[in-house]
């Protein structure tokens, strides 16, 4: 279909389109216009993925300026989808338009999946892998094979330095897969074709910690232009994911191994010394002019870069008393030292880093300074030694991660030593966490550096959360509700049992048998009436194994399994991955299949649970964290003091955006159905809380129910789903053609123009606003819903 | 900082510390063990490092001064040095020794360097001596550079010594009066809670009241609902300002902590020579007024008939200035070296520039 936005000529490559799309697709271009970031939220399985990409692509290519796309994605899985969706796009687009445009869109994943070395390959760990290929890669080692040194080297890798450097791929969109096929028939590696292609994309999609994380961010990502478009989609976790990228756990074993690894690299500095002293002579001189390589970023080979530091910094020359080789060693074996007394400790210390820094330096005599240029140093001296097995420096590599970070960042940081695993443990095994408080910190150079970063998941409310919490302004935030013909999902609130007593997983009721009974009850009945597969997500894994065991010695499991096979997820990922295996197949040959598992787990962020894998959804207790760690504490405590949001409401939306992500796991689509089910009392209150799309389709009467009231509703509702829904009955409400779509727009068009004649016309913006096409679309499926649909059901029924 | 803060001592306290692991706890000397005498407590000399137990040292040492109990050193102890174990590797401990004296001496800033080159090698320097000290690497030649040293600063390096006293002090009391700051903060927040709850209440009892009272049940709801939100709304308010403020006296505050290079004091930039002594030769601008006060043309100018025949004074000054001025651009010295050398007839041509237009014309013709 083909249609315009404004100016902007769309091809979209399906018939027809969703009217939320249409809306997605509008505030899109609006943003992309004004230049600035958004935070979109649009249901689950309504095509997010395909109108992003038809818009962006659309749009760079009608714009001379030919903006780049750097659409991020959380999973493999993800990313591939999105290749393939951009394939197709790309294909339809050159059958419109009849001819191939100049188009490249690539995916970047880590060495693991994209490697061809015949040996390599087969390694296990990533790891192992990326050390493998780095000894068979690195710069160094190719100009000793120059000098005619006997060295292994990547056939694969080498053969890209004979192709011209900018036309390593031909033009078009390549799948992960596809690239590994070409690599293999050309014998070139497709990792550094994707990772050396980059600047020459139009699309690159690849994983948040090409960008987030500041150790790889570096080296990936530096290269892009300031007016790339980026794309954070199922960005719900976003701030997670940037705590997790700047914080550091360091262990008794870490810093035994980082030790060693010092001493390694002291013994290597000796004999370096004696066989080539004037290695080590030129780094000390250029770390005393300060002069960096230029070269030295492009080196794809060097296995550790700078944490997030502010650009004046890493001008500055490195400080005299580490510029030395054996004055740095010596200089980290006492950092590592005085950690290991640190570590010593036998009661719970957290930190700021200011308080860390300055009893630092009474003991050990270390100043901030060489501190924060330890990662740096530490770079730049492998890079003279010349080392191959890096993994073993990795330890190493984690401390002075650790203290530059420590040594740069006053504020937004913690350091929390826990000398013992649980309150209950008596033989100590201290960790020391460096723990990140700021989501803020490593997503600020993202939102310095491109002019416009689009945030989108299916789950995102409250919007004005991750702006705050993320730092940025948003020229447009927007949540758009699902149209459908039909109702097709079910949400309920469920806070009492048959006996009236009230349900929750609150902790002082966690245990209380009535309580657990009553889920129970809830359980046995949603298995007797609803058809293949159920979801069942508890708030942890030790809350599911106790009611679990409880259930076992009340009979409910052995109600339930006359009508389901059970299935449970554990930590384990294989395990887990066998249970979802045996699911689907239960679910397929009609069996039928209950899986119990996580809110927070591996099953709630990446798998769907589509059509027949899941037609009920029951949230059993409001998924909230574990609110005794000491890090979530520090958080809390953090984003009171700088952001003003309050422990409650934090946790509150902690929960409710895990609960949407799982209730939003089984609806997948516009011809899907299912049921979502929140068995607590203290849901009803978070009601609101919830995303826009559930929180519109939940009544009223939904939202309070007892265990029979909503197993009386569940029946009703599907009854009605059992029934034949022709397609055509969407078409105008919930889908819309080409036709559809110009009568909405002229009738925009005509309204508009109505306006601007009764001069209320509002000053110069004459972009399509997203919530105005959805508020008219569903007014039509409101007439919809009452005359037609009635006329159109009767007539199947006839 | 955190609650967990607060109850927090010295990071390292004596009680509190696990020192080496049960494999390595014997004494070297009299050979008890950890796990006969659990009470068991090394300590060392930093005149050799040799470790050895509590009971040991005030066996050996309680009678003033002897000689160190390992096999192959010889060095003199007395009891008085003795102390705890601070890091695991010896070397360590024996290194941050010698940095403790070293930095008690070598105690420059940063402040005092005027660029980051010098102070980076001063650094180095030290780095150097320290170096050598620890692996004893021309021990006399670094011990003369560093007495040397120390004789020279002696004042600087007192002044410093304060100063850096005095910084301690100062960084102590900014974390006291930070912690107090946040528990304040707390306790504040705790109390905005509460007052919101409370005010909810009364505000749920006052709806109920007049429900119960007979008002309209619909307008009722709508005010509590209407009083609540402003309430909020104002407290939101007042909590940004009072945010804004704090951020306000944060950033007075902390421009002065910020330190750096010593501030370079720019030479001043030297003045270029002025052979005339201060006398200036300026030329002067005239620009070319509409109007001049001249006795000879005011009679013109005011005079009809002149006007009526369309005669205009202007045209007059102008020509009279022209005549006065032109020529000006005209260096009669350049201009006779140029004739001459290109022996032009002096008569027929004004100026060599008249020579070079003549000439065009004559081409164009």
């Amino acid at each position: 279909m083909k249609f315009m936005i404004e100016d902007l000529p769309v091809l979209f490559p399906y018939p027809r389109i969703y009217p939320e799309q249409y809306a997605y697709m509008c505030d899109l271009k609006r943003t992309l216009d004004a230049g600035g970031h958004c935070v979109l939220e649009m249901p689950s399985g309504t095509g997010k993925t395909v109108s992003l990409l038809s818009l962006i692509v659309a749009y760079q290519q009608h714009y001379p300026e030919h903006r780049k796309l750097i659409y991020c994605s959380r999973t493999m899985s993800e990313i591939e989808k999105a290749l393939a969706e951009l394939k197709a796009l790309m294909k339809y687009r050159a059958d419109q338009l009849g001819q191939e445009e100049d188009f490249r869109g690539l995916g970047l994943t880590s060495r693991k999946n994209l490697c061809l070395h015949p040996s390599v390959k087969r390694e296990k760990s990533g790891a192992v892998v990326d050390a493998r290929c780095r000894s068979l890669t690195a710069g160094f080692v190719k100009e000793k094979k120059e000098r005619g040194e006997d060295v292994d080297l990547c056939i694969y890798h080498d053969n890209l330095d004979l192709l011209e450097p900018h036309n390593l791929i031909p033009p078009g969109v390549w799948t992960l897969d596809g690239m590994l096929r070409y690599g293999e028939r050309q014998k070139q590696c497709p990792y550094f074709t994707a990772r050396r292609m980059m600047p020459f994309c139009n699309v690159i999609i690849y994983s948040y910690h090409y960008l987030l994380d500041p150790k790889i961010a570096e080296r990936v990502s530096k290269e892009l232009s300031k007016d790339c478009i980026v794309v954070f989609d199922e960005a719900h976790n976003i701030d997670n994911v940037c705590i997790e990228s700047l914080s550091i756990d360091l262990t008794e074993d870490s810093l035994r191994k980082a030790a060693r690894g010092a001493t390694n690299l002291e013994k290597r500095i000796t004999e370096m010394k004696e066989t080539d002293a004037e290695k080590l002579q030129n780094e000390y001189s250029k770390l005393v002019e300060g002069l960096r390589e230029a070269d030295e970023a492009r080196d794809e080979g060097a296995f550790m870069s700078n944490p997030a530091l502010p650009d004046d910094l890493l001008k500055e020359a490195v400080p005299g008393n580490i510029r030395r080789a054996e004055h740095f060693t010596a200089f980290l074996k006492r950092f590592i030292e005085y950690l290991k007394t640190r570590m010593k400790v036998l009661h719970v210390i957290s930190e700021t880093p200011p308080s860390f820094l300055q009893h630092l330096k009474e003991l050990t005599f270390i100043e901030k300074k060489p501190l924060r240029f330890c990662a740096e140093r530490l770079t730049s001296l492998v890079r003279t030694l010349e080392l191959t097995n890096i993994e073993d420096y990795q330890p190493l590599q984690e401390v002075a991660t650790f203290a530059t970070l420590v040594a740069t960042y006053d504020t937004g940081f913690l350091l929390i030593l826990e000398p013992y695993e649980s309150d209950t443990a008596t033989v100590p095994n201290p960790i020391l966490h460096f723990t990140c408080l700021d989501a803020a910190i490593a997503i600020k150079p993202v939102f310095d550096r491109f002019s416009s970063v689009i945030i989108t998941s299916g789950t995102i409310s409250p919007l004005e959360m991750y702006p705050k919490m993320l730092g940025f302004t948003t020229v447009v935030q927007e949540s758009y509700a699902m149209t459908l013909a039909r109702r097709s999902f079910l949400p309920m609130i469920v806070t009492r049992g048959s006996d009236q007593g009230q349900i929750s997983s609150g902790f002082q009721t966690r245990s209380d048998p009535a309580n657990i009974r009553n889920y129970g009850a809830l359980l046995i009945e949603f298995s007797k009436l609803t058809p293949d597969g159920i979801v069942v997500f508890f708030p942890s894994y030790l809350y599911m194994e106790s009611v679990i065991s409880m259930w076992q010695s009340m009979g409910v499991l052995d109600q339930v399994w006359k009508s389901k096979l059970i299935l449970v997820e554990t930590p384990d990922s294989q395990e887990t991955s066998l249970a979802l295996e045996t699911y689907r197949t239960a679910c397929s040959n009609g069996r039928g299949a209950i899986l119990l598992c996580v809110a927070r787990g591996k099953v709630s962020e990446g798998i769907d649970f589509d059509h027949h894998y899941g037609r009920t959804v029951l949230c059993i207790g409001v998924p909230f964290q574990y609110t005794e760690s000491r890090i979530l504490k520090a958080r809390l405590e953090f984003l009171r003091e700088t952001y003003r949001i309050r422990e409650n409401d934090f946790l509150s939306f902690d929960a409710m955006r895990h609960c949407a992500q799982c209730l939003g796991r089984v609806l997948r689509g516009k011809d899907d159905y299912g049921i979502m089910v929140m068995a607590d009392k203290r849901f009803a209150k978070k009601r609101t809380q919830l995303p826009k799309w559930i929180s519109s389709a939940l009544m009223e009467s939904d939202a309070n129910m007892s265990v029979d009231q909503a197993v009386a509703s569940a029946k009703r509702f599907l009854k009605v789903m059992s029934k034949p829904f022709p397609i055509r009955l969407q078409e105008g409400i919930s889908t819309w053609s080409y036709e559809d779509l110009m009568e909405h727009q002229s009738k925009l068009q005509s309204e508009k123009q109505r306006e601007v004649r009764n001069g209320e016309a509002n000053g110069g913006d004459y972009h399509l606003h997203g919530d105005e096409i959805m508020r008219e679309a569903e007014a039509v499926e409101d007439e919809m819903e009452d005359a037609d649909m009635e006329a159109a059901m009767m007539e199947i029924d006839a | 900082m955190s609650r967990l803060a607060q109850h927090k001592t010295s990071p390292i306290t004596k009680r509190e510390v696990r020192i080496g692991d049960a494999q390595d706890e014997v004494c070297p000397v009299c050979k008890s063990s950890r796990y006969l005498t659990p009470s068991l407590r090394f300590l060392i000399n930093p005149e050799c490092y040799h470790k050895m137990c509590e009971s040991c040292v005030d066996r050996i040492f309680s009678h003033g001064p002897a000689q160190c109990p390992i096999p192959g050193c010889r060095k003199t102890l007395r009891k008085a040095r003795f102390r705890a174990q601070r890091f695991e590797d010896l070397q360590v401990e024996r290194e941050v020794d010698i940095r403790r004296r070293v930095a008690a001496v070598f105690n420059r800033r940063e402040e005092e360097f005027e660029t980051l080159h010098d102070y980076n090698n001063y650094l180095n320097e030290v780095e150097d001596i320290t170096f050598n000290l620890i692996n004893q690497i021309d021990i006399e030649e670094t011990n003369r550079r560093f007495e040397e040293y120390e004789k020279m600063h002696e004042q600087e390096i007192l002044e410093n010594a304060s100063l850096e006293e005095r910084e301690k002090v100062a960084f102590r009391d900014a974390k006291k009066a930070e912690r107090d700051l946040a528990k304040e903060r707390r306790d504040l927040a705790r109390k905005e809670e509460e007052e919101e709850k409370k005010e909810a209440e009364e505000n749920k009892r006052d709806v109920l009241n007049r429900l119960a009272a007979g008002q309209d049940a619909e307008k009722v709801t709508k005010q509590g609902q209407q009083v609540t939100l402003k309430k909020r709304m104002d407290r939101q308010a007042a909590a940004e300002r009072q945010r804004l403020l704090h951020l306000s006296d944060a950033r007075n505050g902390s421009s002065s902590l910020i330190r750096g290079l010593k501030a370079k004091v720019k030479a001043e930039p030297e003045a270029p020579i002025d052979p005339f002594g201060g006398l200036k030769v300026e030329t002067k601008y005239f620009s070319v007024q509409d109007d001049y006060v001249w006795a000879g043309v005011q009679e013109t100018k005011a005079d009809v008939l002149m006007g009526a025949g369309g005669y205009d004074v202007r045209e007059f000054t102008t020509r009279a200035l022209c005549d006065a001025f032109s020529g000006l651009g005209v260096f009669i010295g350049e201009d006779s070296a140029e004739r001459e050398r290109i022996g032009v007839d002096e008569k027929a041509v004004g100026t060599i520039t008249a020579e070079r237009g003549v000439k065009r014309m004559e081409a164009a013709s």
